[in-house]
């Protein structure tokens, strides 16, 4: 049980987030939403890579250990990261636009483009 | 060796390159140069890359070193290092999207006058280059989520480029939320994969496949992500918000990117996944979403009054044709009966249609660009009579309606043959719904053709002139393309389309041409 | 293999046969046109719109049909099939997302199922 801990955060985060981007009608709440979900896949990303009692994957760091961490995941993570950073930040830049010119938040309100 | 094995990684760097170089230019004529030597050039290198693919082989490339896998003091081999891999279809693609580029390219030059931070645009412009031949070539899962991610920034960028108008900015907000979630989605498929197999190389997975609950989950979330970014029906809504608020090249140029998430899933469905898995459900899945984005899309489009509005809708409906196509290839892949009987015919037709699709998709949004340049509107209820005024353009627009109409003798019309007839094989129906989407296609164009440019000329239209030789050039590429694919039918199906689509269907190749003999 | 045909496996095309059906229906159509009455002359009572007896609008702006007008029975016909097309694309983001869930499940459950 102890083991399936971080899958289960994962699993939490994730539909935390899920939550906050279908039913939160603040477009900043759901910029966070998106950016919870983003964690959630990180940790998704790390925990897979995580080999109970392993060591950091630097082979000459490592020390005496025989078992180290999966790096891969660790790689991919750091680039997620980057990724996410580049993305919430243009998310949060076109929320301050779209205050600009619709004076709201509401994501039920800014829906000039249907049909 | 010669310097063409180089080509994959260079077709991505000199995009990225020019991205960043571009920001640095102070004098607008000397970026405008740049911009068109650079479009011009990665151009010529995916052309070479396609040339060098036809010649030789499915190319692999190693970034960063000679070999691709690790080999332990203990004999075992690990697949470490960043591939790329081109085969017939991904170097079709990616030539078919940078001709369609370079003509949105030389279209937006002179839109570069008109607004003061021209270097952001080319920058953003050429990262989503970079981000769209990225995805074409690359053979590794965690780098396609790279690109893919490089690519969907650029577009945002791009989409929002108008910021002082309202519009613009709600369609980019909106793509942006989508398309991160699903970009996340795709994430945690490619993090399944890694957990299961141990290596995020397309081919070294697609060897090793065996097909579970883990693997159909990822596959699900593959799916699912990669035709939000195509644009399929149900997942379209962002898709004519984002065309239709794009500046008109810039729209051009994302009807490929799309493509290339297309291209993604096909990759995954054939490549990766292939005949281990069992049954026809994927197929189906693919098929249905092809019929509905059809139909949908073009039922949506008949009713619209704004032009780009309009024309992204049908892009929806164009995609449908390609996934149903495709989809059917799918369908016959286990049995080298059916692929004989409709299968491979059905391929062809999807992959016919794929450029074609990027090249008359691409001339009407140019087309709709230059009546925004001239007029200011696109709005088709504000126009009319323009055919006086702006001859070129109404005769770039009759060919393109006529094209995307699938009227005869066009180029349209021939891979939209190959798909009814193969499609009457599996069931008339498909072939019914893709008969009604295609008279419904002309249907609106109709409309398009006789509100903007018949009818007699308006008063407040009476100073519009032709656009610029710059842009009727932009169009004339694409044009010219299309005159010459429907002229030559038989030449582009043996030379261009049917590698592709034999590549697509091989998978031993694929996995070969990375893997060799053994892991 | 001849010049422009493409064989689809169950029946073929080819692409100057449409040429040159196109270029004999427009010598048809000049010859048409070449039997026409020689006495039309420009400038005279016979250039001027017939516009259903009724005066002329001097803007083509009242002349044309509007976009929106297009089809004008096709939409009113099937209007209840476009209320409910239309009414999917509500425009607001939550819709979307909500939408996109549902078809991941709905996915899932042909796929994994």
């Amino acid at each position: 049980m102890i083991n399936n801990i971080p899958m289960l955060t994962v699993g939490a985060l994730f539909v935390i987030g899920l939550y906050g981007v279908l039913f939160k009608r603040n477009i900043i709440k759901i910029a966070i939403a998106v950016s919870i979900i983003e964690s959630s896949t990180n940790l998704f990303l790390i925990v897979l890579g995580y080999r109970t009692g392993g060591s950091i994957p630097v082979y000459t760091l490592a020390g005496e250990f025989k078992k180290m961490v999966l790096p891969t995941p660790q790689a991919l993570t750091l680039t997620a990261i980057v990724i996410g950073l580049a993305t919430t930040a243009l998310l949060l830049t076109l929320i301050m636009l779209l205050y600009k010119h619709y004076g709201t938040l509401d994501v039920h309100e800014i829906r000039r483009l249907r049909g | 060796m010669s310097w063409q094995v180089h080509l994959p990684a260079l077709v991505v760097s000199v995009p990225l390159l020019g991205a960043f170089i571009s920001i640095a230019m102070v004098k607008p004529r000397l970026r405008n140069l740049w911009f068109a030597t650079i479009l011009v050039a990665t151009t010529i290198l995916a052309f070479l890359m396609w040339r060098y693919v036809a010649i030789n082989g499915t190319l692999v490339y190693v970034m960063g070193g000679e070999r691709w896998n690790l080999t332990l003091p203990s004999g075992m081999t690990l697949p470490i290092r960043i591939i790329m891999e081109v085969d017939a279809f991904g170097a079709f693609m990616a030539l078919a999207g940078s001709i369609a580029t370079l003509a949105s390219g030389l279209f937006s030059v002179r839109f570069l006058d008109r607004v003061n931070d021209g270097n952001k645009f080319v920058a953003l412009f050429f990262l989503l280059f970079a981000g769209m031949l990225g995805l074409e070539v690359t053979g590794d899962f965690f780098n396609f989520f790279v690109f893919l991610e490089i690519a969907s920034v650029a577009s945002f960028g791009l989409i929002a480029f108008w910021r002082d108008r309202p519009e613009a900015i709600e369609a980019s907000f909106k793509y942006a939320v989508l398309s991160t979630f699903v970009a996340l989605i795709f994430l945690i498929g490619v993090g399944i994969l890694y957990g299961v197999y141990g290596t995020l190389n397309m081919a070294a997975i697609a060897k090793n496949m065996q097909v579970g609950f883990l693997e159909k989950l990822a596959l699900v979330l593959f799916i699912v992500s990669l035709a939000m970014k195509s644009g399929a029906v149900p997942l379209h809504m962002w898709e004519p918000d984002a065309y239709g608020q794009a500046p008109a090249g810039v729209s051009c140029f994302l009807v490929v990117v799309g493509q290339a998430s297309l291209y993604g899933m096909f990759r995954i469905a054939f490549s990766v996944y292939g005949q281990a898995f069992e049954g026809n459900v994927l197929a189906w899945v693919i098929i249905v979403l092809g019929l509905l984005s059809m139909f949908i899309g073009v039922i949506m489009a008949v009713i619209q009054k704004e032009a780009k509005r309009l024309m992204a809708y049908h892009c929806i409906s164009q995609t449908g044709y390609m996934l149903m196509g495709i989809g059917l290839g799918l369908l016959a892949l286990s049995s080298s009966q059916a692929m004989s009987e409709y299968g491979f015919t059905a391929m062809k037709g999807g992959i016919f249609h794929i450029i074609n699709n990027a090249m008359y998709k691409g001339l009407l949004f140019l087309t709709a660009g230059s009546l925004f340049y001239a007029t200011g509107t696109t709005n088709l209820n504000k126009l009319g009579g323009l055919a006086r005024k702006m001859p070129y353009t109404t005769f770039m627009f009759a060919v393109a309606a006529a094209a995307i109409a699938g009227l005869p003798p066009f180029n349209g019309f021939v891979s939209k043959l190959l798909i009814y007839e193969s499609s009457f094989v599996v069931h008339p129906f498909l072939a019914v719904v893709a008969m009604v989407t295609s008279i419904l296609t002309l249907a609106s164009f109709v409309k398009v053709f006789q509100s903007g440019f018949l009818g007699p000329s308006r008063d407040d239209l009476n100073n519009v002139r032709e656009v610029p030789l710059s842009m009727v050039v932009g169009m004339m590429v694409l044009c010219v393309m299309i005159i010459s694919l429907s002229m030559m039918p038989n030449w582009v199906l043996a030379n261009l389309i049917e590698p592709a689509a034999r590549d697509l269907v091989n998978q031993a190749s694929y996995i070969q041409a990375v893997m060799g003999s053994g892991l | 293999m001849v010049l422009g045909t493409v064989y689809t496996g169950f029946g073929f095309w080819n692409v100057y046969a449409w040429v040159m059906f196109f270029a004999l229906g427009a010598l048809i159509v000049l010859f048409l046109r070449s039997t026409g009455r020689g006495d039309y002359e420009k400038g005279t009572y016979q250039d001027e719109v017939f516009y259903g007896g009724n005066p002329v609008p001097q803007d083509g702006e009242d002349l044309a049909v509007p976009a929106s007008s297009s089809y004008w029975g096709f939409t009113k016909a099937l209007s209840r099939f476009y209320d409910v097309l239309v009414s999917m694309h509500t425009g607001i983001l939550s819709d979307y997302m909500g939408i996109l869930v549902v078809t991941v499940a709905v996915i899932s459950i042909l796929i994994l199922l």
